[in-house]
């Protein structure tokens, strides 16, 4: 319904690709419960990379994620991204007693999928049908695509979780929380190349992950170290020079 | 369909697969109401001035019953992650969430109030303003009972804060709701009930806007 409103827009997004980062991160800060886990990252992403969020359990990798999605308040710093933004956490955001498929399809109900069909609901709605049967078949979910989510494994709810990836904008941030955990190898490579396919068309990828993800996309690493400070809230401060611990 | 209608079709589409809940909450009504003329003995003079009030007491009961799982679930399953960044924006992602636990919920009742009149030796004249009074009620006690629940999300014990919170300010509809299902002769619009839709005016404009806001900040500690 906003094909024609939102053409213009994608072509000054590659105008400024070279300039302006789509994703910006200034000097974030992320606190759970008292406790700062990052004081300062800072970071820029545009259209086309992918950057993989590494470091030691607890470091703030999924805090990072959820709180460029804006479901965790960062403690400070500044948070501006441009284009959609696609998450998949470590839940996966899909109800047990649905199917895989009726999941998909709320979820592309609630999103408004944008097609190139005419305003004209039935039309739209099966051309939505199709792409997620499609999504369902890229990912070989079709034996169970219309089981109850909770009979199935955590691998196979995985894969509904991440067909909504295929149902994505050309142009979204892709936030991806450890999205190959639960997968077997041959579901793994595939998503290696969905990412790859999605940097090439344009879009963003950031992923937290202990595994190598898409390596021929070459991703670019963020490392988040462990905090040790007791107080690390006066390191922020500039005129305090940071002593390492 | 929009996201709004795709939300309250999800909804409807859990309940139903789980539809055994909705038959124990219901009978959960019944058996409340017929507890009482066991109780109080077939003695009609009795009964008839306690039933308006107790059919009301027994759906305030059993609709706040499923209350505590009406925002938990989603933030379980990470849903309410996946609504957050899509273009439903919170408020609406609100209103369809109580639309269909009104439908799930309220809904049934009003069904069952005919059934359960005769129970209680309610005439039948007396039903349609029984029921209406009853429609705008629950409806007002659903939307009472989403700022609840969403205030309550994050917390240990939500059920029963949640009911501490509700239920007070549930009174008003309470009052009003009893002296409009029992209006004057050949009176269903009275001065009670247009209280009692001014209350649900008011509460449909606020708890969405309150809910949201609750929800908005909610942050799942579990999930890291």
């Amino acid at each position: 319904m906003n094909s024609t409103a939102k053409a213009p827009r994608k072509d000054a997004a590659v105008k400024m690709a070279d300039t302006a980062p789509l994703l910006a991160l200034e000097e974030v800060a992320i606190m759970r419960g008292h406790r700062v886990i990052q004081h300062a990252i800072s970071h820029e992403m545009t259209s086309g990379q992918m950057t993989l969020l590494t470091g030691p359990n607890g470091s703030g990798k999924s805090s990072l994620l959820r709180a460029i999605a804006g479901r965790l308040i960062a403690a400070g710093g500044q948070i501006s991204c441009a284009v959609p933004m696609v998450y998949v956490g470590h839940q996966d955001g899909i109800a047990g007693a649905l199917s895989g498929r009726q999941n998909l399809a709320s979820w592309a109900g609630v999103n408004g999928v944008e097609t190139a069909a005419p305003p004209k609901n039935t039309q739209i709605d099966t051309q939505i049908d199709t792409q997620i049967d499609s999504a369902i078949t890229a990912l070989e979910a079709d034996s169970f695509a219309d089981l109850p989510t909770r009979l199935l494994s955590r691998g196979q709810r995985r894969r509904f979780a991440l067909a909504r990836l295929y149902l994505s904008p050309a142009n979204a941030l892709w936030l991806l929380d450890e999205p190959s955990v639960g997968l077997d190898f041959e579901t793994a490579q595939r998503l290696d190349g969905l990412l790859s396919a999605h940097l090439d068309r344009g879009g963003m990828v950031m992923a937290a992950t202990h595994l190598p993800l898409a390596p021929r996309a070459r991703p670019k690493v963020l490392a988040l170290g462990q905090i040790n400070d007791p107080m690390p809230a006066r390191a922020a401060s500039p005129d305090q020079p940071e002593t390492g611990k | 369909m929009t996201g709004f209608t795709h939300q309250i079709k999800r909804d409807l589409a859990i309940a139903w697969a789980s539809r055994m809940d909705i038959g124990v909450m219901l009978l959960f009504f019944v058996i409340i109401v017929t507890m009482f003329p066991l109780a109080i003995g077939p003695h009609p003079e009795i009964l008839r001035p306690l039933a308006v009030p107790l059919l009301w007491i027994a759906a305030f009961l059993s609709i706040l019953a499923g209350f505590d799982r009406l925002f938990a679930a989603d933030l379980r399953d990470g849903w309410l992650d996946q609504v957050a960044l899509s273009k439903l924006p919170l408020f609406a992602y609100v209103i369809a969430k109580a639309v269909a636990h009104w439908v799930v919920t309220g809904l049934p009742v009003l069904v069952m109030v005919p059934v359960i009149g005769v129970l209680l030796q309610i005439e039948v004249p007396q039903l349609p303003a029984i029921c209406l009074a009853l429609a705008i009620g629950t409806a007002a006690l659903t939307l009472l009972g989403v700022i609840g629940a969403s205030l309550a999300v994050g917390a240990r014990h939500g059920g029963g804060l949640m009911a501490l919170l509700v239920l007070p300010l549930a009174v008003p509809v309470l009052i009003f709701g009893v002296l409009a299902s029992q209006p004057e002769a050949g009176m269903i619009l009275s001065p009670h009930l247009k209280l009692l839709g001014a209350m649900m005016a008011v509460l449909l404009a606020i708890a969405p806007v309150v809910a949201a806001a609750a929800l908005g900040e909610a942050d799942d500690d579990g999930g890291a």
